[in-house]
């Protein structure tokens, strides 16, 4: 899956946000959307948000785990365990990257946000890699990682598989077994 | 007719239309362009936009969409002349216009259906009464009635003789009007000069609307900042509008000192500076920016030796090695940058510079971009009139109009060091022509022409940058000449445009004075001096003081306007 997969998945996460236009309940495949009146909170998913606020026709809102103290906690817990903790969201890098490129100016403190979202994320890729690296050297037969996210397991997921084939590959290559043949000359 | 609403009677129109937006060459009608597409882009407006440089690409331009389009939205062109009679629209066509040329021609004003005029309310036009100008069409039928009635023998001599009477005395009543309507409007068409700027009001419209972005309001400030570099306002009308965008800048921009809920740096943000009017001079070396501004290149007269020396004791009152002061800006010590403005101005004051700080807006985003309204002006002016020749010809157009958005920074710095090179050639040329004694009073005016062998002289074959031209050599002029009358002069400035075909471009200017309100006769006088040597002449740009003619013609079309104007 591509990372732009990953993103368009998270798109289907609710936000809330208050919009500067009123429109009747809209029923649309996926569920029903509205009704949207001015200076009312209302939820929907982020692709409709993102498009409405480029159109300036509503406010963001951030999500409650978007939040300085928040977010220095879950990092700081991060850094302390040795296996995954649970992270508020789990798209919360795709919400990060998107709440922040469009909406930065509905969000106090969106730089630090950032760094924090950053912080974690790196030690959450640190641990994945130490622990993708044991799998391989220690040949493993099955691993059980918990809380991973959808987009950490996409960064690893093709280098893993294809490593792991090829491991596969070379073990059965090595061992003697009655129905590998040997060339004739 | 002027539009009130400018919501009702405007945008609500054309929300639902598809709509041809045809805008004019200059950074003014740019920004105006740029606020307008945003708005569009929220609503879903589907438009159309061709950039038109002169009369005849505006005709070309409306004859080839007129059958797709019914509503047409003018940027900075066809306000001042009747625009009815040039296109011939159909009945269902609607045109309006946002231009701040004027004067408006009085037939755009009082056409009640197809033209409607988007002017800032309080703008004060002195357009003439309707009854001065027009009169109704059933006056003269009342005469040839009357002509024709009495058939009667009896009575007929004596009514005949009542009849005669009346007649002649209605026709002097005619002939009487008809020569006040012509005072009148030759009063009223004689000066040229410039309005609210258009990004001013459609920033209004949008403001109006209640969808006015600190994005939009910096545009505004740009299109403003370009009518106060070209000279097209006084300066009262400058401060005056400064005060209203500094409003909307408060109300947009106040949250920075809030510690809780701090902006991130990508926001962008404007800021009101009272900084100094050297060109570029941030993305610059000081004394480069100080040698090419023309405020401060007139004054020193940087073009004698004297002058030099001057300068080098202006810097030195102040206290600036010439080491730093020569090298960019940014690198410049932080000990010297901190005070550099009060400095400077003390030391202004000394060498009899008094102005060298204006009121002008900054605007902020990220770590290193930090612009000020005027080099933005500088590098959009620059970059649409670049003479390099990459494709068709609106190429310079839309490269113009994307560096004016924030992500195309790169754009915005080729057009920064096109301006650099631009201000270099101006002060060079400016410089040559003084020394050499190019500039000659023709009596009622000075008069300057260029030769084809100067350098950079293909830059200026373009309008704005020959306006621009012209404005700094009579600055410099002013300053150079001991003459006190040729200092009330107003300039024409004569430039080769193109070679092969043997045309020179030709621009006049108001007199540099100072407190003059910039009103400029020579478009009529260009005209008039046209008809009478029937000189090949092209009268193509919206600014009607800007003409194209054969260099053959030349000389026979000054002395018509020497005679003309003496």
């Amino acid at each position: 899956m591509e990372p732009a997969e990953a993103e368009f998945l998270a798109e289907k996460e609710l936000v809330t946000i208050v919009p500067s236009f009123s429109m009747d309940r809209v029923h649309l495949i996926g569920g029903d959307l509205g009704p949207f009146n001015p200076g009312l909170p209302v939820e929907v998913p982020v692709w409709l948000a993102i498009n409405l606020k480029q159109r300036q026709k509503c406010r963001l809102i951030p999500p409650e785990w978007m939040d300085v103290e928040k977010l220095e906690e879950i990092r700081d817990q991060e850094r302390k365990e040795d296996t995954f903790t649970p992270m508020p969201s789990p798209y919360y890098m795709e919400l990060t990257k998107l709440l922040l490129n469009y909406a930065s100016d509905n969000i106090p403190k969106a730089d630090e946000i950032r760094t924090l979202v950053k912080d974690t994320w790196d030690t959450r890729m640190a641990k994945l890699r130490l622990s993708a690296d044991s799998f391989v050297r220690q040949q493993e037969a099955h691993a059980k990682l918990d809380n991973l996210t959808l987009m950490e397991i996409n960064t690893i997921g093709t280098f893993l598989t294809q490593a792991l084939d090829h491991m596969y590959k070379l073990r059965t290559n090595l061992q003697p077994s009655g129905s590998a043949e040997s060339q004739d000359f | 007719m002027f539009v009130t609403d400018c919501r009702r009677e405007f945008y609500d129109v054309i929300v639902s239309q598809r709509v041809l937006l045809l805008v004019a060459s200059d950074v003014d009608a740019l920004c105006a362009c740029k606020i307008l597409q945003a708005l569009f882009q929220c609503d879903h407006v589907q438009y159309t936009l061709v950039p038109v440089s002169g009369w005849q690409e505006l005709e070309t331009a409306f004859l080839e969409h007129k059958d797709q389009f019914k509503y047409f939205v003018f940027i900075n062109c066809g306000a001042n002349v009747d625009l009815l009679e040039i296109l011939q629209p159909e009945e269902d066509t609607y045109f309006f216009v946002c231009d701040s040329h004027r004067p408006i021609n009085v037939v755009n004003v009082y056409n009640e259906t197809q033209v409607k005029l988007l002017v800032k309310q309080g703008d004060d036009l002195d357009v003439p009464a309707y009854d001065d100008i027009f009169r109704d069409e059933e006056d003269e039928e009342e005469l040839s009635e009357d002509e024709s009635d009495g058939s009667e023998p009896s009575d007929k001599r004596r009514r005949f003789e009542e009849e005669v009477i009346e007649r002649t005395a209605r026709r002097r009543q005619r002939r009487e009007w008809e020569a006040r309507r012509r005072e009148i409007l030759f009063d009223y068409e004689q000066y040229e000069y410039h309005g609210t700027s258009s990004a001013m009001v459609m920033f209004d419209l949008a403001w109006i609307m209640s969808k006015d972005l600190n994005d939009m309001l910096w545009w505004a400030i740009v299109g403003l900042t370009d009518q106060w570099v070209q000279d097209k306002i006084t300066q009262m009308k400058y401060v005056t509008d400064i005060g209203v965008l500094q409003r909307h800048v408060s109300r947009h921009n106040h949250r920075n000192e809030d510690e809780e809920n701090s902006l991130s740096i990508d926001c962008m943000r404007i800021a009101f500076e009272y900084d100094l009017r050297l060109a570029l001079y941030q993305h610059w070396s000081l004394y480069e920016s100080l040698c090419n501004t023309s405020y401060t290149s007139a004054n020193l007269k940087l073009w004698s030796v004297q002058g030099q020396k001057r300068l080098q004791e202006f810097l030195a009152d102040m206290g600036l090695p010439l080491k730093q002061v020569k090298q960019k800006f940014n690198s410049m010590d932080m000990s010297l940058k901190e005070n550099l403005r009060e400095m400077i101005e003390e030391s202004a004051n000394k060498f009899g510079m008094k102005d060298l700080r204006v009121q002008t807006f900054s605007i902020h985003f990220g770590f290193k971009n930090k612009f000020l309204a005027s080099d933005i002006v500088y590098a959009t002016a620059s970059l649409m009139e670049s003479i390099e020749k990459e494709g068709p010809e609106t190429t310079n157009f839309i490269k113009a109009l994307d560096s004016l958005s924030r992500g195309n920074l790169d754009k915005l710095h080729q057009g920064l060091d096109l301006a650099k090179k631009q201000l270099c050639a101006i002060q060079q040329t400016v410089a040559s022509c003084i020394c050499t004694n190019l500039v000659i009073s023709q009596g009622p005016f000075l008069y300057c022409s260029l030769m084809e062998g100067m350098p950079d002289v293909k830059l200026f074959s373009k309008p704005v940058s020959l306006c621009l031209l012209s404005k700094y050599l009579l600055k410099s002029f002013v300053c150079s000449t001991k003459n006190k009358r040729c200092k009330l002069l107003p300039l024409i400035m004569a430039a080769p445009m193109d070679v092969e075909q043997g045309t020179v471009i030709m621009v006049g200017i108001p007199p540099e004075t100072e407190s003059s309100d910039k009103k400029n006769f020579f478009g009529r006088a260009f005209e008039k001096a046209a008809d009478s040597t029937n000189s090949r002449t092209l009268h193509n740009h919206f600014d009607m003081s800007i003409i194209e003619l054969k260099t053959e013609d030349r000389s026979k079309f000054l002395d018509a306007l020497i005679s003309l104007l003496s």
